[in-house]
């Protein structure tokens, strides 16, 4: 197991390292160079100096080395937008708004995923199985930007029931919530639904049917806790790909979250803070994909022994 | 020699009435998911909308024939209302579908051409060639493939042929793990081996005997990639960083809508709902037929 452990991890630094030096490539392949906009040019030698005081006339290699070691230490750089912070402290009091609104979109986006999904797997074929799997096709093929619209033009432009847009008291945070809720809604729709008719098709169910066990104990002592390893696993790594889901809605809702500074930053040319982000979502990602595959080995040890995951 | 075709009118030839090709059966079972059914009719018109939008209406998409009535609201006129430059609705719609599916089918064409190769050598070489695809493939896992799709729009500053590339690049990963999961179930077959030990290459293995088994993956992947590729589009062009203005997209009007909507409803009801509805057809029709022609993939 710890050899496992070691060699997934080993394996996701080597990704996010690839990861992190194309990133930083593309940042450096942007054409121009940043004292090169001014209406009046600076003589050559004072804009070498200036490049030498900043790192930014040593070797390629040298300046990734620098920017990561930065960012080993939590130093960003400063952001084009705000020069007066840290590309750090704007992401400090960015991600709580950001946080709030996704944690409760999944804490109330995957319960009702999960009952939608288990119900449509134990009434197969019945109206609610279609309306599971309905609910889920919409919410995982409609973009977030066109429901978050949807959204404001019912319930806001043709109901009055709730602000468009804003961010301060918690009545404002109900369509957004809405809007985020939609795909771990239908992520886990899906999942369930698959992952508990796989365990219903098990032989141990028919066994425990032919013990005579009750329905009811089947359900909830075996087939919920058999089907409950992939539903477990994915948790994380949707979690953080709400991030990318944030940014539209952030953007639409006026949110001053995490999604809307990468919206702007993008818009502005902010770079240091476009890389930031990106840079932290990747290791986000590589961070809960190992979690997950850990999870994943310990909860199901016929893949440890294999000793391949995935 | 006795012919055994004549031993008896009672034994019925095997296989002669009760044929099915394996396009027949897949046809059946299509045809048995109203689901995708419907799907493809919606889309087959959409599709024709948008090849024939001269005839579908008069005026050009971007003439501003109706200024004197901007922002109007759909009437039999003009069944879309009038936009906020006076151009009519419904024809930007009409041509926005031109775009939304030509950007995908494009993209859905340049993963396959990467995806296709790469994923067919893959899985017959297996070895060093196979890790290191796999571990490219993984690098595309971990970076969300719409924020890196926004940072190359930004570095590339949009246009419909840079949205294609980057679709592409994020589009041939699916198609590259179908071909490659298909090619390594085939390549143990008997009829695979007979090819080696008549010391056929590689490439002819690969070209004549693999890629052609491996036609149902590769229509899924194809069809599913289309749609995908749309969202990407809409995406960037919402955040104004996709397809420019004055060119009609659906992302694009939804986020001009935005502004309108408060008074002028048509202007982000119509984007809106021709986004949703093609998106939603196409990836039915990918999931139907996924389900006829592999029904082993269902529910993946």
């Amino acid at each position: 197991m710890l050899q496992f452990i070691i060699r997934r991890t080993l394996s996701m630094l080597a990704t996010f390292f690839v990861v992190s030096v194309i990133i930083f490539l593309m940042m450096h392949a942007i054409p121009g160079g940043p004292f090169d906009g001014y209406e009046m040019p600076l003589p050559d030698n004072i804009k070498a100096k200036l490049m030498a005081q900043l790192g930014l006339d040593k070797p390629l290699w040298e300046q990734y080395v620098r920017y990561m070691w930065g960012v080993f230490h939590l130093d960003f750089g400063v952001p084009y937008q705000s020069p007066g912070e840290t590309v750090m402290g704007l992401i400090a009091h960015a991600w709580v708004p950001s946080l709030v609104l996704g944690g409760l979109g999944v804490l109330i986006g995957a319960p009702i995923g999960i009952l939608l999904g288990m119900a449509a797997a134990l009434n197969r074929n019945s109206w609610i199985d279609y309306l599971a799997s309905g609910i889920a096709t919409l919410g995982l093929t409609i973009p977030v930007f066109v429901i978050s619209t949807l959204l404001i033009l019912v319930f806001a432009v043709w109901l009055h029931w709730t602000p468009a847009s804003g961010w301060g008291e918690p009545r404002r945070w109900i369509l957004p919530i809405m809007a985020y809720a939609a795909v771990p809604l239908a992520t886990y729709a899906r999942y369930a639904r698959s992952a508990m008719l796989d365990t219903l098709n098990k032989p141990f169910v028919t066994v425990l049917r032919a013990k005579g066990l009750s329905e009811r104990r089947i359900i909830f002592q075996h087939v919920l806790r058999n089907s409950a390893i992939p539903m477990i696993t994915i948790f994380l790594p949707m979690f953080v790909g709400i991030a990318t889901g944030s940014i539209f809605v952030e953007a639409i809702f006026r949110v001053p979250g995490l999604g809307a500074y990468f919206v702007s930053s993008i818009q502005k040319r902010d770079y240091p803070l476009e890389m930031a982000l990106m840079l932290m979502i990747s290791a986000l990602f590589c961070i809960s994909y190992l979690i997950s595959d850990i999870l994943y080995a310990l909860l199901n040890p016929r893949i440890r022994l294999g000793g391949k995951a995935r | 020699m006795t012919d055994l075709s004549a031993a008896g009118p009672a034994l019925p030839r095997p296989g002669s009435a009760k044929r099915r090709s394996p396009l027949y059966l897949a046809w059946r079972r299509f045809a048995a998911n109203k689901a995708a059914l419907g799907a493809g009719i919606i889309l087959l018109v959409i599709i024709l909308m948008a090849i024939f939008a001269p005839l579908v209406s008069k005026t050009g998409p971007n003439e501003q024939a109706f200024l004197t009535k901007a922002l109007a609201f759909p009437s039999s006129e003009h069944w879309f209302g009038i936009d906020d430059l006076g151009r009519d609705f419904f024809t930007r719609i009409v041509y926005g579908a031109r775009v939304s599916l030509g950007i995908g089918l494009s993209a859905a064409v340049f993963s396959l051409l990467l995806g296709l190769p790469l994923g067919a050598l893959a899985g017959y070489l297996g070895g060093r060639f196979d890790w290191v695809i796999m571990r490219i493939i993984e690098l595309f896992s971990v970076v969300p493939p719409l924020l890196a799709a926004l940072l190359l729009a930004t570095l590339t500053r949009g246009g419909v042929w840079a949205i294609v590339l980057i679709a592409g690049l994020f589009g041939w990963v699916n198609v590259c793990l179908l071909v490659r999961a298909q090619v390594k179930s085939f390549r143990e077959k008997e009829f695979i081996m007979a090819a080696q030990a008549l010391g056929a290459s590689p490439w002819h293995i690969v070209w004549r005997h693999l890629i052609p088994n491996s036609v149902s993956p590769v229509i899924v992947g194809f069809v599913l990639a289309i749609p995908l590729a749309m969202m990407l589009e809409a995406s960037l062009s919402f955040l104004g960083i996709g397809v420019q203005p004055p060119t009609p997209s659906w992302g694009q009007m939804i986020n001009v809508g935005m502004n309108f909507m408060y008074f002028y409803w048509h202007m982000a009801v119509f984007p809106v709902l021709a986004l949703a509805v093609t998106i939603l057809a196409a990836s039915l029709l990918g999931d139907g037929l996924r389900d006829a022609l592999d029904p082993t993939l269902k529910g993946r």
